[in-house]
């Protein structure tokens, strides 16, 4: 135990020593998660709620008739769409297509002339929209009709399979009073996050895998300096020698983990959630993971340059698929992020930000437990294999 | 008693012999000189008595323990002096020392006092604060020194220690050398220093190709080529002719010719018979003789007389 103190003691002596050590691993990522969460700060984060306007809708009877499309003007006509749709009769096409040019109207739908009889006759409702300027406009009020459709040919469907008794049946039921869907305000009451604060965890995440470097660092400088052949022939096993320098280069990552998050805290005001303990322990993991996937890396690579750069390129590699740089489309971090180290531990630390339950958290905890677990196998298999030697 | 013992050690490397069934004691108190070209198997020989290296065959024994079945007790008793150096050059002299004290065991005061000890040996009690980066090469080979023999080993190995130094540096590590012994450690200094070796070693083995082809101490080795002279004349018009040199390697008294540019070295067994054939050869092809030396027979020539190669080839 005292050769193992040693070694770590003279590894943070050497690494404190260093003043890029220094910079690299304390003040850059405070500058980056500065200058990234103020640059970027309309980028990360919740919007604020709009307010929805309602549409100025052209409705086109064709042949002049709104007696023959009765379903649709007495849709249009209920006061539930009021707040979503103004309608306002166009004698043609060519008169809505004009409205919508002009600003005149936000939407335009063309009613075909025999609508009612199509639909009571049992073939699809359809009806013709056409868009406007504003893709809000459109979303409101494609959205309205969509749906009106939608119930049409839902109880077509229903007559045609079950029956006319059981249309009649179910027309006969009283209206619910009960909608399915609640409206409400999903931020009311809940937490945003800041720009500052996604950069925070995403630097975090890419510092803690750059701690891989100073893995690699040790261990082909002790090589390089020729110390690892005067420490192999001294009463110290290789086992102590690299507990040592793995203990060292450990303390420094998670000094350097602290910093960030207690600097970050102090400076910019970054919140990292309710669970410090949780957070620290995800930290851990990282740390673990990022130093076995080095000593991995170290003990396939033959030359210092090379380890360091597989280093370098996972870390930014992983850093970018998981959204660290950049808030990458759900879709993507979900398929392609979740293969990267820095996914499972970015997600766990913006959802304690955002004060998320522990079940939300704990399979992210398990996943990178696995990960690192997985991975300290195969480093431990790796030194056996191919040994630390002069 | 021995201090160390090889018996009949076996190294390969991809089915290479580099130690080829070697056979050596070195006894407790001596210097004892390695003495060989490179890859003649001297470093290969060291690795496995340090441990640092496990042997395909035999056994090495240190101190009476055996380096297979003890190998932190056995390097608790060695203290190994590096060809390269091995010194970290971002802490100061005496951090450097004491790293490698703490490592062999060494704690508060007594790793003070050994590492004061250790810096006024190698004359670097000035230099402790400073760090290596700033010295010469000489320097940091005292210190290289300084770092394996802090702990007071009972075997110190030194493996080419004033590889690239000046020569009052290099006075300096052979004249600590013998103070080391004196002080009670037993030395094996490796080298292809040939003067080295004959001025510090009590003992000294050559070895080439993986063997010990002679082992003695320097008066023994000496009488095995106590048969054979050199003589070394320098012309003095340039290199040598052709017919010249033919014709001192056809003389039946002479063993063996050797020319270095407008040098040649002749061996015999004895030169005082045969000088008279060997000027009457130079005038009758016109060579201008600068300088005739005749040598006793030293290492060098034993090792020559034994493989037919010089020990830097």
């Amino acid at each position: 135990m005292n050769n193992i103190w040693t070694i770590a003691v003279n590894e943070l002596r050497m690494l404190f020593r260093s003043r890029t050590v220094i910079l690299n691993t304390f003040l850059l990522p405070l500058v980056l998660i500065f200058l990234l969460g103020t640059a970027l700060s309309g980028v990360v984060g919740v919007k604020s709620d709009e307010s929805i306007d309602p549409v100025r809708v052209a409705m086109v009877y064709e042949g002049g008739q709104a007696g023959n499309a009765a379903m649709v003007a007495d849709f249009v006509q209920s006061p539930e769409l009021t707040d979503y749709i103004i309608p306002s009769e166009a004698s043609s096409r060519e008169e809505a297509e004009n409205g919508l040019r002009s600003g005149k109207y936000g939407y335009a739908v063309i009613v075909p002339q025999d609508f009612d009889k199509n639909v009571q006759s049992g073939q699809d409702a359809q009806l013709e929209y056409i868009l406007g300027k504003k893709r809000m406009d459109n979303t409101v009020a494609g959205t309205v009709f969509d749906n009106f459709l939608g119930s049409i040919n839902y109880r077509q469907s229903a007559v045609q399979v079950l029956g006319p008794q059981a249309a009649a049946a179910a027309l006969a039921e009283p209206a619910r009073q009960e909608t399915a869907v609640k409206l409400g305000d999903l931020n009311n009451g809940g937490r945003n996050y800041t720009a500052s604060q996604y950069y925070a965890a995403s630097m975090l995440l890419m510092f803690l895998l750059y701690s891989g470097l100073d893995v690699s660092g040790s261990l082909f400088g002790e090589k390089d300096r020729h110390t690892l052949y005067r420490i192999s022939s001294m009463p110290v096993t290789g086992r102590e020698l690299f507990t040592g320098k793995m203990l060292g280069v450990g303390i420094v990552t998670a000094l350097q983990c602290a910093t960030i998050i207690i600097l970050s805290n102090l400076l910019f005001g970054v919140y990292w959630g309710n669970r410090p303990w949780l957070l620290a322990l995800f930290c851990l993991l990282m740390i673990l993971i990022s130093m076995t996937f080095s000593v991995i890396v170290s003990m396939f690579c033959k030359t210092h340059t090379t380890a360091n750069t597989v280093v370098n390129f996972v870390t930014v590699g992983m850093t970018f698929l998981s959204g660290g740089m950049t808030p990458l489309p759900d879709a993507w971090i979900n398929s392609v992020g979740s293969f990267t180290f820095n996914h499972w531990a970015l997600d766990s630390m913006i959802r304690m930000m955002l004060h998320s339950g522990l079940s939300q958290l704990l399979p992210n905890l398990w996943v990178l437990s696995l990960i690192a677990l997985g991975l300290l196998g195969a480093a431990i298999l790796s030194y056996r294999k191919v040994g630390y030697h002069a | 008693m021995a201090i160390a013992e090889l018996s009949n050690v076996v190294k390969r490397y991809d089915q290479k012999l580099t130690v080829d069934h070697l056979n050596v004691t070195i006894e407790e108190g001596e210097i004892f000189g390695l003495l060989g070209p490179n890859g003649a198997g001297k470093s290969t020989t060291i690795n496995m008595i340090c441990g640092l290296l496990a042997p395909d065959g035999g056994e090495i024994r240190i101190d009476g323990l055996s380096v297979k079945s003890n190998p932190l007790d056995v390097k608790k008793r060695i203290g190994l002096v590096p060809q390269e150096l091995a010194l970290y050059e971002t802490m100061s002299t005496a951090e450097n020392v004491a790293f490698f004290g703490k490592l062999y065991g060494l704690r508060g005061k007594l790793l003070k006092e050994r590492v004061e000890e250790a810096l006024v040996f190698t004359g670097l009690s000035d230099k402790a604060k400073d760090k290596p980066s700033t010295f010469s090469g000489g320097m940091k080979r005292r210190l290289n020194i300084a770092c394996a023999i802090m702990h007071r080993p009972k075997l110190i190995i030194m493996d080419e220690p004033t590889v690239g130094i000046d020569p009052q540096s290099r006075n300096h590590i052979l004249e600590s050398v013998k103070t080391l012994n004196q002080m009670g450690s037993t030395i094996i200094y490796t080298s292809h220093y040939m003067e080295e070796v004959e001025a510090i070693c009590d003992r000294v083995a050559i070895m080439d190709k993986g063997h010990i082809i002679a082992c003695g101490t320097e008066k023994e080795l000496r009488e095995r080529v106590a048969h054979e002279e050199k003589i070394v004349i320098k012309s003095g018009a340039g290199p040598l002719a052709p017919e010249l040199i033919d014709e001192l390697g056809l003389h039946p008294r002479i063993n063996r010719v050797k020319t270095l540019e407008d040098t040649v070295e002749l061996y015999l067994p004895s030169s005082q018979s045969e000088l008279q054939d060997i000027l009457f050869i130079f005038a009758k092809h016109g060579g201008v003789i600068a300088s005739l030396q005749i040598e006793e027979p030293d290492l060098e020539t034993l090792f020559l007389s034994l493989t037919g190669r010089t020990l830097r080839d």
